[in-house]
């Protein structure tokens, strides 16, 4: 059965009244979005007058602005027929019979435990890896790391988060960087004190275990001075959720010095609409990279962007994007050159199949007086069949005269020589278009952690699988 | 609501642009003629002026055109003199020559061998007169449609002086045929138009020169470029814009190379206070080929905006561009190429570079190489680069006693060499380099 088809099948609205029990009523927010709601959501979290307020003037911004008209085809999103805030209990309780067949099945063959399937599928218990999480988080908090919720964020440590919230992605920056300003709910909030090197990467994973991550997640994360850390967010494997519309915002803070990784693979089901706003400010000799690997949702429109604003910062976006039949991956990244001897390096990967359309939308950007500034940008597409679509859309724009800036890209079939010569080794065409798409990414998948980095691989081999004949 | 169309539907209609003069121009002309012309007034009439909030547009304000401050040239105005006139007389070795002087062309003539064997060398009001056959297929339909934008229907209803070249089947045209275009006074606007048609077999190279001296007040030259290779012709085109300051250049051109046609393109922008120019290649049949080249030097407050594409949509044909400039002072220039390989355009091969050289503090480049691809069997790549002058080039050549500037030029000079390199016109390459040395001194 189709993954749409068994999603609808799944009868979820009745569920969901089904849950409500007289002890312990559950909040949903009527559908569509009005000021009601957006009081509302933030009632419940129990806000301070500030943010109400920052919420409401956010919802005045996006009901000002058009949608885009550029990138991907928004014209089936409906942004009035959607529910803008659940309560996370009322998300978890599903039972794990009720997660599609084909999703479970992906969790067998990528070899995932048991526990871990059920906490992707937001049905889980999930105490084996809150037990990791509250270890880790010991370990952490030892060094003065905070790694929250976004609302436990602002709850605990309110002159931290309003100092930097919202600095790095105003809600006018665009149409649902506003939405998300006004309706946000879920996400982490981290900070890595000054001089402290998180060795083992912060993983969003664990912590959404306790409040599921939200259709608008808002990330806020300030590595101050000198500090060190990587951070992942979402997994391979695909996160089973029946939202049809995911726009987050995260915010990053390079202090100067600092070194921060994050790192998203995402793969929502494939009826996804994803818009999301990511963007890093990079203060003096800090040093930021943006690892995103985008093999899910009908739609997504991303672009990392680090904005270097101190002298000698560094930004770095790597991207793999794999497009197969009937989805869009609009990516790429934005690199912003402000201050005099700052860097930047894209390389961008995509594979598109079938009907997929991978599209590379990158901007590089120098203004005047950022002297020395160098950047470069790679991107190189695979096309499997012929009629798969690629497009690359760089905008180079350059003030100062002693920048040096490069862009090559460069399209592809997938080699007849290449796969002649491993099908001669007995491979079969299935697996050597494989180990051919395998050999494209590794550029990018070496970058990643090496268990991710195997997920990785096994998921893109799945998708593969048909691809031939 | 019906008020603002009203007011978008009225946009650019000025003293020198409004339907009577299309009238005025479409009197006395075909009938088939006249009603091109009308029919190209009613869709100016109808499209907005582009913003910048059009893709296309985004780094040229309309508003730099000043299309209120110039009134329609009719006359011819002052004849070629000074220093700039110089460049419409190189090229002593010309197989044909036409010179149009504000709205009207002065002179028109033909190597009387290459008439013999049918090339046609003509004004275009009297050719779509005495050969409609040569002019009605091929004038405003396939290459520039009015319906292609603001400007292209600007100049369908309202050109003048427009130049009709034709080379029949199989006949070589060894010498490079010559347009010359000028412009001797301030506060016009002129609509210069040329079609070259090169019928299957045919060689032919047209050199198409723009020139004028520097005004204190704007003009306009808003012209069309169509040219058509069909089937094994060989064909090159030049456009050598070298207008003074104060006039606004913006040109439309489209080229349809037919199967196993070989159609290349040079566009030179060294003149005029800003430039625009929109030029598509259209690669309509199996193997054919397009080589697009472009220089552009910028000084002073130059803007030049280029919008390049490359269609492909057939299989088996190779296109390959390649676009450089170098800009001094607070000079601002654009590139903007796509190459669009529509689905079963198998086998395509194109490629696309730009390179620019910064040389003052104030210059901006903007560069915006794009693909769209929609086959999969195909080779395509592209590159742009922005950067300055390699010190060490520079420390080197000062090193041998040259001043600053000249190792600059120098420097320059190798840069656009590889672009000139291209062009199979030794000839021509010649007198190019000089008009870029005089523009660099």
């Amino acid at each position: 059965m189709p993954y749409n088809e068994t999603v609808a099948n799944l009868g979820l609205e009745e569920y969901k009244y089904h849950f409500i029990t007289k002890d312990k009523p559950l909040f949903k927010a009527q559908k569509g979005l009005s000021e009601e709601v957006v009081r509302q959501i933030s009632a419940h979290k129990e806000e301070p007058e500030w943010m109400l307020n920052f919420r409401l003037k956010a919802l005045r911004i996006f009901q000002s602005k058009p949608m885009p008209t550029w990138g991907g085809d928004l014209s089936k999103l409906d942004l009035d027929d959607i529910y803008y805030y659940i309560r996370p209990q009322d998300r978890m309780k599903r039972s794990w019979d009720e997660v599609p067949e084909s999703i479970k099945e992906t969790f067998e063959r990528l070899g995932i435990p048991e526990a871990e399937r059920k906490i992707l599928a937001g049905v889980g218990a999930q105490y084996e890896s809150e037990m990791v999480y509250h270890s880790l988080k010991k370990e952490w908090e030892e060094q003065g790391v905070i790694f929250e919720s976004i609302e436990d964020g602002l709850r605990k440590y309110p002159d931290l988060f309003r100092e930097y919230f919202a600095t790095v992605v105003p809600p006018h920056d665009n149409k649902f960087a506003a939405l998300n300003s006004a309706v946000w709910s879920g996400g982490s909030f981290v900070y890595i004190p000054k001089g402290v090197k998180v060795d083992v990467p912060l993983q969003a994973y664990f912590r959404v275990n306790a409040e599921q991550m939200g259709q608008f997640e808002r990330t806020l994360i300030i590595a101050d001075e000198g500090s060190q850390a990587h951070y992942i967010e979402g997994c391979t494997a695909p996160v089973y959720t029946t939202d049809s519309f995911h726009s987050g915002v995260i915010e990053i803070i390079v202090k100067p010095g600092a070194r921060f990784r994050y790192t998203t693979i995402q793969n929502w089901p494939h009826n996804m609409y994803n818009l999301v706003t990511q963007r890093a400010l990079v203060h003096e000799g800090g040093h930021m990279e943006w690892l995103d690997g985008n093999l899910g949702s009908k739609l997504t429109m991303k672009y990392p962007s680090c904005y270097l604003v101190g002298e000698g910062a560094h930004g770095e976006i790597l991207s793999i994007a794999y497009a197969g039949s009937g989805q869009h991956q609009d990516t790429g990244g934005k690199v912003v050159h402000v201050a005099p001897h700052t860097t930047s390096r894209i390389i961008s990967k995509s594979i598109s199949r079938g009907t997929g359309r991978a599209s590379y939308r990158g901007l590089c950007k120098v203004y005047e007086g950022a002297r020395n500034a160098k950047s470069n940008v790679q991107c190189d597409a695979l096309l499997l069949h012929d009629t798969s679509r690629t497009d690359t859309f760089p905008y180079i724009e350059i003030e100062e005269s002693t920048a040096n800036v490069g862009h090559e890209a460069s399209v592809s079939k997938i080699g007849e020589e290449q796969l002649f010569y491993l099908m001669s080794r007995g491979l079969s065409e299935e697996e050597a278009t494989a180990m051919v798409v395998r050999g494209f990414i590794e550029p990018v998948a070496r970058e990643l952690p090496l268990e991710y980095a195997v997920e990785l691989n096994r998921l893109i081999e799945l998708e593969m699988e048909g691809s031939v004949g | 609501m019906a008020d603002a169309r009203m007011t978008t539907a009225a946009e650019g209609v000025t003293a020198a642009f409004n339907r009577e003069a299309a009238e005025r121009l479409a009197a006395g002309e075909p009938q088939w003629l006249r009603e091109r012309r009308l029919a190209a007034w009613e869709v100016y009439e109808q499209t907005p002026l582009p913003t910048t909030q059009v893709e296309e547009w985004r780094y040229t304000d309309v508003a730099m055109l000043k299309l209120d401050e110039v009134r329609l040239e009719e006359e011819s105005g002052d004849a070629p003199s000074g220093p700039a006139a110089e460049l419409l007389a190189t090229g002593s070795e010309a197989a044909g020559r036409a010179l149009q002087v504000g709205a009207r062309l002065v002179e028109v003539e033909c190597a009387e061998e290459l008439r013999a064997k049918g090339v046609v060398i003509a004004d275009l009001a009297t050719a779509a007169r005495e050969h409609p056959e040569l002019v009605e297929p091929y004038l405003g339909t396939r290459a520039v449609p009015a319906d292609l934008g603001k400007f292209a229907a600007l100049n369908g209803a309202l050109w003048t002086g427009g130049v009709l070249v034709y080379v029949p089947r199989g006949v070589h045209v060894e010498q490079p045929i010559r347009v010359g275009r000028w412009l001797g006074r301030a506060g016009v606007a002129v609509l210069p138009r040329t079609l070259l048609v090169a019928d299957e077999g045919s060689r032919v190279a047209l050199v198409e020169t723009f020139a004028s001296p520097d005004f204190d007040a704007p003009a306009l030259s808003c012209g069309v470029v169509e040219v058509y290779a069909r089937s094994g012709a060989s064909v090159q085109y030049v456009g050598l814009q070298r207008w003074g300051l104060g006039v606004r250049h913006i040109s439309t051109q489209r080229t349809i190379a037919e199967r196993d046609a070989n159609l290349d393109t040079l566009v030179v922008n060294l003149g005029a206070s800003v430039a625009r120019v929109d030029l598509a290649a259209r690669l309509e049949g199996p193997g054919a080929r397009s080589d697009m080249l472009g220089l552009y030097f910028a000084n002073g407050e130059q803007h030049f905006d280029h919008n390049t594409r490359q269609d492909h949509v057939v299989p088996h044909a190779h296109s390959d561009l390649l676009y450089k400039g170098a800009l001094y002072d607070r000079a601002h220039t654009v590139f903007r190429g796509l190459i669009k390989v529509h689905p079963k355009a198998q086998r395509t091969d194109a490629y696309q570079q730009n390179r620019n050289l910064l040389l003052s503090p104030e210059a901006r480049a903007e560069s915006l190489p794009n693909l769209e691809i929609e086959a999969d069997d195909v080779r395509c790549s592209h590159g742009a680069t922005v950067g300055h002058l390699d010190e060490e080039e520079m420390f080197y050549l000062m090193s041998r006693g040259l001043p600053r500037r000249a190792a600059e030029r120098l420097v320059i000079f190798g840069f656009f060499g590889e672009v000139l390199e291209r062009l199979p016109l030794p000839g021509v390459v010649e007198e190019l380099r000089a008009a870029i040395e005089a523009r660099l001194r």
